[in-house]
């Protein structure tokens, strides 16, 4: 069997995060949201920020954003990414209100503004982590 | 005006100042002492005895733990009031505000503060090259971040100018402008990492680091140490060469994080500075020279934003108006900032504000007549906030 070549840093999911990354591997974008107020919340936590209420349900989100902000990476800090700059990491307004660190891809970096429309792809990474990434929504 | 914040207007000093000198120190210096250095220059200014200082507030670099305590077995300081802060790029001002609270309280009567940074060192220690790994090795399994390709702070910072320079039309032009006032400030400070002036094509043609900044927008990894002694208002009457009254201090927290709501494009300096400004009884306009916490270009304009000294998404303009050179409204960042003095946490912010409202500097350096300075620590990836309003007069 060939060697996993992926040299670049993984997420380590935890017990609140873990059906977040579960559910990357099956294609699907999902966050918690609170069974008391109602509140949508991304990074998974174990407590709801707006209530305190420790209920909450997974949903499948639409995976369809905005750019809310970015930055184009033209200096090498992993050796991982060594083959990949310039490249853009972003923060994603999601259209159920969660904001989630990912990157833009197949995109020339140079065009990527505020506002700009995105939908979720997945890249498999190993067999246990899927990365969620964002490209535009006209391409 | 409320009466529970203007009760501290003016009762508390700061006594004595120390620093070692560069930015850039031998790479077998250690930290404990470049902290030595400064806090010998302090005491010796404020004109104390060591054993008459009973309070304690440093602050380590990330990897140390209950760094008082190492500073005070290396000192010989029986403080009876000792802690340290961790707040970031906020620490020295919160060690400030911290050892007022301190004093008010009746815990400490003068209190030493210090910060040092040994990160060059550290790294040549290890045998390392890039200050990038120092992140240690379990900040590395955390989720959301490092898997997408996100290090180091000024990426960070970097989210921040992208959203004001969409929201408000900042350019990089304007990032430039700051660059070049701050290193021409510093090419007159004799104890600046970066001397040699800059030109506004030298900062848009060099190397780009995270989109929109380049090299020149982002503060260096350095080396070195400041000290303060604070003390009630009337120790320091005794002292007044050496003296500079805090006039009012304040403190906000973005507590939601960068990524929340406007916060990368506005600090909690939004909060901070109207609490200082308020224990102070001034406004904005009376206040002779800035000294703010620069990680990057953009944080300088944000913060004359975000302190009142301009309207929100005018900081560009408000720059290249030359509001913040010598001549200016608001000289700002006179020693040359993080930028171009040196990475010392903002502790050699606070050293500058303390010499302007002094008036002990040469002419060159001295902004003329400053009474009033107002400084600020923000940091823990800009959530954290503390500001200072220092003053030649206790009121």
């Amino acid at each position: 069997m060939k060697m996993n070549a992926y040299n670049k840093p993984l997420p380590i999911p935890t017990a609140d995060s873990q059906p977040f990354w579960d559910a990357c591997r099956e294609s699907k974008l999902t966050c918690q949201r609170c069974d008391d107020c109602g509140t949508a919340r991304f990074p998974p936590h174990h407590v709801c920020s707006n209530c305190l209420s420790v209920n909450a349900s997974w949903e499948e989100m639409s995976g369809k954003g905005s750019v809310f902000s970015f930055t184009v990476f033209r200096r090498v800090y992993d050796p991982g990414f060594a083959d990949e700059v310039p490249y853009v990491v972003a923060l994603i307004e999601l259209d159920e209100g969660p904001r989630m660190l990912s990157n833009v891809v197949s995109i020339d970096p140079d065009i990527v503004v505020c506002g700009m429309p995105v939908k979720v792809v997945f890249e498999k990474a190993t067999e246990e982590i899927t990365l969620p990434k964002f490209v535009p929504t006209e391409s | 005006m409320s009466k529970t914040l203007s009760r501290s207007r003016g009762r508390f000093a700061i006594i004595g100042v120390g620093n070692t000198s560069g930015g850039v120190m031998p790479l077998t210096s250690t930290g404990d002492a470049m902290f030595a250095e400064a806090a010998i220059m302090a005491i010796k200014e404020a004109g104390i005895d060591k054993a008459e200082i009973n309070g304690l507030v440093t602050h380590g670099t990330e990897d140390t733990r209950v760094h008082q305590q190492r500073i005070g077995a290396m000192l010989g300081i029986q403080a009876d009031f000792a802690t340290s802060v961790d707040n970031g790029g906020a620490s020295q001002v919160c060690s400030i505000i911290t050892a007022c609270m301190a004093i008010d309280a009746g815990l400490a009567d003068v209190v030493l503060c210090g910060y040092s940074a040994d990160y060059r060192a550290k790294i040549h220690r290890a045998g390392k090259k890039q200050a990038v790994q120092l992140v240690p090795e379990s900040m590395l399994a955390e989720q959301f971040r490092f898997e997408f390709g996100y290090f180091g702070e000024m990426a960070s910072y970097a989210f921040g100018a992208t959203r004001h320079m969409h929201l408000y039309g900042t350019t990089k032009e304007d990032f430039a402008r700051v660059a070049v006032t701050q290193r021409d400030y510093a090419s007159r400070n004799p104890d600046a990492q970066y001397r040699k002036p800059i030109t506004v094509d030298e900062h848009l043609n060099a190397r780009r680091i995270v989109d929109p900044f380049g090299l020149l927008d982002c503060c260096p990894v350095s080396d070195g140490a400041g000290v303060v002694i604070v003390a009630r208002a009337d120790r320091a009457a005794n002292i007044k060469k050496n003296t500079a009254y805090i006039l009012g201090y304040g403190t906000g927290n973005n507590i939601g994080g960068l990524f929340a709501g406007e916060n990368m494009s506005q600090t909690a300096g939004l909060v901070s500075s109207k609490t200082a400004y308020e224990m102070a009884g001034i406004t904005p306009k009376d206040v002779d020279t800035a000294q703010f916490y620069d990680t990057t270009t953009a944080q300088t304009i944000i913060q004359l934003e975000d302190y009142g000294f301009c309207k929100k998404g005018e900081g560009g303009a408000f720059v290249q108006s030359g509001a913040t050179g010598p001549d200016g409204v608001i000289p700002t960042n006179t020693a040359g900032g993080l930028l171009s003095e040196g990475h010392v946490a903002g502790m050699w912010h606070i050293l500058e504000g303390v010499r302007q409202v002094r008036q002990s500097h040469p002419a060159e350096r001295q902004v003329s007549g400053a009474e009033i300075a107002v400084i600020s620590g923000n940091g823990g990836n800009s959530v954290c906030h503390g500001s200072l309003v220092l003053s030649r007069n206790p009121s």
